[in-house]
C-alpha cells in the first residue's frame, strides 16, 4: 500500500470533520473522492500531506513510513505532492520560478554551495530550468515561461498548480478539484494531460472533484465522505448504484409527481 | 555583448572583479572633495544593508522593522571591542557579523507566529529595546558614544580619511552583494520567495518555512551586522545611540521599497539614491522623516515594484513578445 490511514480523525471543536476514515490506496492507482461540500474531502488531504494535525489515536502510513504527526515539509520531502482547492500560486513569481520552487527538495548542491556561488551551481541551475521549462511545455505553457503567475488566465493557473506540484518527481499526487472553473474543452485537455502525466512519471493519483465525468472517466476506485464518513467505496459503477451515494451526494431520479411535490413545498 | 553576457553567467566572479576595477578608478576621476569620498563610503554602507534588508524583507516577505538595532549591534561590536581590547576592523567585522547573525536567530523567532504589521511591530520593539539598552549601559559609554574607533592599516599605510576608507567599504559591499546574488539566485532564494508567496503550499512543496524564515533572519542580520562594523570604522569613527533610531529604519526601509522589493538590483540602486536624497536633505532635518515615509507611501501606492519593478517589465515583456512571436512563425 503506497497510502493507508487508519481510525483518521480529525474535530473541531464539536464537528467531527473526519471520523475513523480507514483508507488504503495501491501504488499505480487512480483514486477518486467524491462528497458533498463539508463533508470532510479537502480535511482529508490536510490531514494526510500534514497541514492539520490529526486527533490522538490516527495513524497514517506513506510509502511504508509512519507521517502521523510530521510537518507538511517533512511529508512533501517523502514525495508526496498535493495541489489546493484555492492554488497558492506564487503569484508574485515567474512561472518558470513557480514550477522550479517545486523542484526545491531535490537541488543537488548544498546552502553552502549556494553561498558561495560556485560554478557548478550555475550549471545545475541551467540543467534544472532546461528540466522544468520541458515540463512546462508538456502541459503547454513554454511561452509564458518569464510572465508572473498572476498575468495567467485561469485555465492556465490550474495547469501551473499541476506543473509545480509533479516538479518534485512525487510519487503521489493528490488534486483537490483540478477541474474547477474550467469549461469542457478545458476539462477534457486537462484530463488528456493527467492521464499522459501518470503514464510518463509513475504517478498514483487521488482526485477530488465535483464534475462526475471526470472522475467517472479516469479514476479505477471512488472513495464516498459525507459528513466525515466513509459511505462507500468501489468502482465508479458501482458508485453510480449505491444507495447510501444516491441518497448523500448523487441524488436520484424523480419522477413527475415526486417533482411537483419537491416544488410545491 | 551576448557572448560577453554568457560568460558573465558562467563566471559571476569575473563581473565582480570587472565591477571592482571601475569602482576602484571612480574617486579619482569623479570625486573633487573629501566629502563626496565620505558619501560614497555610506552609500557601500547602506547597500550592504539593503542587500540585507532586501533578503528577509524584499524574498522572504518577513516585515522587519528592527533591523536597525542589529545594525546597533554590529557597530556596538565593533566598538567595544576596539574599547576593551583594541580590536581593528580585521577582528571586529567578522565578530560582528557573527554577533548580529545571533540576533538575527533572536529575530525570526516571533515570525514563526507572527506576519505583516504584527511581526513589524515585535521587531520594532526589539530594535528599539537594543538601542535604549546600549543607550543606558556605561559599558556602551551610553550616551557618550563611542569615538577614536581606528580605521584599518594596511602594509603600513593607514586608512583613516574619508577618500582612503573608501577602498575599503568597496570591496566589502561588493562582497556582500556578490554574496546576496549567490544566495538569490540558487533555490535558497526561490525557497525564500516560495515562503513569501505562500507558506502552506511552500510547505507542500517540501520547503522547511520555519528553517527558510531562520535562514533570511539570519543572513540579513549578519549583512547589518558586517555594516554596521564597517560604520563604525567609518572617519571620524564616532558612533552614537541616535545614530539607530526608527528615522534610520525608515531611510533603510525607503532604500528597499523604492528600488523594488524583491529584486537584487533594486536594493542598491534604492541605496544609492536615498543615501544621496537623504544628505541632500539635511538642512531640513525636521521634514526628513516626513519625507521618507511620504516615499515609501507613494512607492507602495503608485510604482508597488519600485524602480526593479520598471527593469523587469522592460525586460520580460520584450523577451515575452520575441518568443512569441517566434512561435507564431
Amino acid at each position: 500500500m503506497l497510502l493507508k490511514t487508519k481510525k483518521l480523525m480529525k474535530a473541531f471543536g464539536g464537528l467531527k470533520a473526519i471520523n475513523k476514515v480507514d483508507f488504503e490506496l495501491p501504488a499505480n492507482e487512480i483514486r477518486g473522492i467524491i462528497g458533498p461540500n463539508g463533508s470532510g474531502k479537502s480535511t482529508f488531504f490536510n490531514l494526510v500531506s500534514g497541514v492539520y494535525e490529526p486527533d490522538p489515536g490516527s495513524y497514517i502510513e506513506f510509502d511504508g513510513k509512519d507521517i502521523t504527526n510530521e510537518p507538511p515539509h517533512k511529508v512533501g520531502e517523502l514525495g508526496l505532492a498535493r495541489t489546493f482547492q484555492l492554488l497558492r500560486l506564487y503569484q508574485d513569481m515567474s512561472v518558470i520560478n513557480n514550477v522550479m520552487s517545486g523542484y526545491h527538495t531535490l537541488v543537488p548542491y548544498s546552502f553552502i554551495d549556494a553561498v558561495t556561488g560556485r560554478k557548478k551551481i550555475w550549471d545545475q541551475e541551467k540543467n534544472i530550468k532546461e528540466e522544468m521549462m520541458e515540463l512546462l511545455s508538456f502541459v503547454g505553457l513554454a511561452d509564458y515561461a518569464e510572465l508572473n503567475a498572476s498575468e495567467l488566465s485561469g485555465g492556465q493557473r490550474r495547469l501551473l498548480v499541476l506543473a509545480r506540484a509533479i516538479a518534485g518527481k512525487p510519487k503521489l499526487l493528490m488534486l483537490d478539484e483540478p477541474a474547477a472553473g474550467l469549461s469542457p474543452v478545458n476539462v477534457d485537455n486537462l484530463m488528456k494531460i493527467l492521464m499522459r502525466l501518470k503514464e510518463k512519471y509513475g504517478l498514483t493519483l487521488i482526485i477530488i472533484e465535483h464534475i462526475l465525468k471526470v472522475v467517472m472517466d479516469t479514476c479505477s476506485k471512488v472513495t464516498v465522505l459525507d459528513h466525515g464518513e466513509k459511505i462507500a467505496e468501489g468502482t465508479p459503477t458501482q458508485i453510480k448504484d449505491d444507495n447510501a451515494v444516491i441518497e448523500a451526494y448523487l441524488g436520484k431520479k424523480m419522477d413527475d409527481e415526486e417533482m411537483r411535490k419537491a416544488l410545491a413545498v | 555583448m551576448d557572448k560577453f553576457k554568457e560568460i558573465i553567467r558562467q563566471y559571476p566572479f569575473l563581473g565582480f572583479v570587472i565591477a571592482f576595477i571601475i569602482l576602484m578608478l571612480v574617486p579619482s576621476v569623479f570625486f573633487t572633495d573629501l566629502y563626496q569620498s565620505h558619501l560614497a563610503s555610506l552609500i557601500c554602507i547602506n547597500i550592504i544593508v539593503a542587500a540585507g534588508l532586501n533578503i528577509v524583507k524584499g524574498f522572504c516577505g518577513q516585515v522587519t522593522v528592527g533591523h536597525v538595532g542589529i545594525y546597533a549591534v554590529g557597530s556596538y561590536t565593533a566598538g567595544c571591542m576596539f574599547l576593551y581590547l583594541g580590536s581593528g576592523l580585521w577582528l571586529t567585522l567578522p565578530a560582528a557579523i557573527l554577533i548580529a547573525g545571533l540576533f538575527g536567530m533572536a529575530f525570526a523567532i516571533p515570525s514563526f507566529r507572527l506576519e505583516g504589521p504584527y511581526l513589524a511591530l515585535a521587531t520594532l520593539g526589539g530594535g528599539e529595546a537594543i538601542r535604549l539598552f546600549i543607550e543606558n549601559g556605561d559599558f556602551f559609554m551610553s550616551t557618550y558614544g563611542i569615538s577614536n574607533i581606528p580605521q584599518p592599516i594596511i602594509f603600513g599605510v593607514p586608512f583613516d580619511t574619508p577618500d582612503k576608507y573608501y577602498y575599503i567599504a568597496m570591496p566589502i559591499m561588493l562582497i556582500a552583494i556578490y554574496f546576496s546574488f549567490s544566495v538569490l539566485r540558487s533555490s535558497v532564494g526561490r525557497a525564500f520567495m516560495a515562503v513569501r508567496e505562500d507558506p502552506i503550499s511552500a510547505a507542500a512543496s517540501g520547503i522547511n518555512v520555519k528553517k527558510h524564515k531562520m535562514l533570511a533572519f539570519v543572513l540579513s542580520a549578519m549583512f547589518a551586522g558586517g555594516a554596521g562594523a564597517v560604520y563604525a570604522h567609518l572617519p571620524p569613527g564616532y558612533i552614537h545611540p541616535n545614530n539607530y533610531t526608527v528615522i534610520e529604519m525608515v531611510t533603510f526601509l525607503a532604500m528597499v521599497v523604492f528600488g523594488g522589493l524583491g529584486h537584487i538590483w533594486g536594493g542598491i540602486i534604492g541605496a544609492i539614491i536615498i543615501t544621496i536624497v537623504y544628505d541632500l536633505t539635511r538642512p531640513l532635518y525636521e521634514y526628513q522623516l516626513f519625507i521618507f515615509g511620504l516615499t515609501i507611501v507613494l512607492t507602495i501606492l503608485f510604482m508597488p515594484k519600485g524602480i526593479g519593478g520598471f527593469i523587469d517589465k522592460y525586460f520580460i515583456d520584450r523577451r515575452f513578445k520575441t518568443k512569441t512571436g517566434a512561435a507564431s512563425k
